[in-house]
């Protein structure tokens, strides 16, 4: 994983828009969603870092997380988000596939 | 005289619960010749440590726990060590049916002499007493009459009246020529315990953090007959 440069995620986050995708979104110690499929319509990215990220799903709907410093794509070409405190502990993740994730 | 070997079947949630919890007494046994079987429900991979500085995501946690847990059973002496696939923080939500089924397959198929799994209510975690509960329940499912142990949070359990049980309800082990074979087996959990500096002092340092026993709750009739000092 990768310190999140914000232009370089708004680019990677580009390619999934309009795209039927699967969602793993966690808040570690709180809750997970595993494979959430959706259509994404619009994806932002705030802050200066940690970094703030939001969904907009088509008809309706948000996902918003915030917390996220690190990024990869990883090698079946799925995009990983996760928020690090630091002393490597995960506080949030947000994977986007167009695959299912394994359950 | 039998020459079948002393078995220990040890049914628990997550890679490291073997090492942090009852290391010293599962390496204890396995250098004594018992058969040593592990089941690890899950591979721990909703874990929050991606170790220090973090190099796992959620999406490599799974594969990089499995291949520590297996460099740990090698530290400990655990020969067989069986998956059973359910995603780390559901095995509260796994069919209890299926789940009591499964391990007693695996009881009889083992016929282990002595079974270690979490208590119901003091496990710890849901995961942990999930798994225990279904543990107790696949062995009356048997009908064998093996000794059942509930394994214990380090010293937690040298006063035992603070828990409502009896010094008779307990057993110590002794582990303290076993530390050695321990540490390193929280060593192989790397991604868990780099956080913990105490874990990567030199050897002796880092061992005095381990005590010299390990307690076990005797969880049946079968286990009460036995000795304090040893789960045979």
């Amino acid at each position: 994983m990768n310190p999140i440069d914000r232009s370089e995620v708004e680019d990677l986050l580009r390619i999934y828009i309009g795209e039927e995708i699967y969602i793993h979104s966690e808040a570690t110690s709180y809750v997970f969603v595993r494979n959430f499929r959706v259509k994404l319509m619009q994806a932002f990215v705030a802050g200066e870092g940690p970094f703030r990220i939001a969904f907009r799903f088509d008809q309706i709907g948000w996902l918003r997380m915030e917390a996220l410093t690190h990024v990869e794509e990883d090698r079946v070409g799925r995009l990983l988000l996760a928020g690090y405190d630091d002393r490597g502990r995960m506080n949030v993740a947000l994977h986007l596939g167009k695959e299912p994730f394994p359950e | 005289m039998s020459t079948e070997p002393r078995k220990l079947l040890a049914v628990f949630a997550h890679p490291d619960d073997e090492s942090f919890i009852c290391g010293g007494t599962l390496a204890k046994y396995a250098s004594s010749g018992v058969e040593i079987t592990l089941v690890s429900a899950t591979r721990g991979e909703m874990g929050r440590r991606m170790g220090n500085p973090p190099y796992l995501n959620r999406e490599t946690m799974a594969e990089a726990r499995e291949l520590e847990l297996r460099e740990a059973c090698k530290c400990l002496g655990i020969s067989q060590l069986h998956f059973f696939d359910i995603r780390d923080k559901t095995v509260e939500f796994a069919d209890p049916d299926q789940l009591a089924d499964r391990i007693a397959g695996l009881i009889k198929e083992v016929d282990p002499d002595v079974i270690l799994t979490f208590h119901e209510q003091w496990g710890g975690h849901p995961d942990h007493c999930a798994i225990g509960k279904s543990t107790v329940e696949a062995l009356e499912r048997t009908g064998m009459k093996k000794a059942l142990y509930y394994i214990s949070f380090g010293d937690s359990l040298a006063y035992p009246e603070s828990f409502g049980y009896t010094r008779e309800d307990i057993s110590q082990i002794n582990v303290s020529k076993f530390k050695k074979a321990k540490l390193a087996a929280f060593r192989a959990h790397r991604c868990q315990t780099e956080i913990d500096e105490w874990v990567w002092l030199p050897d002796k340092q880092a061992m005095n953090r381990f005590g010299d026993y390990e307690y076990f709750i005797k969880g049946n009739e079968e286990a009460l007959r036995r000795d304090r000092n040893d789960l045979f």
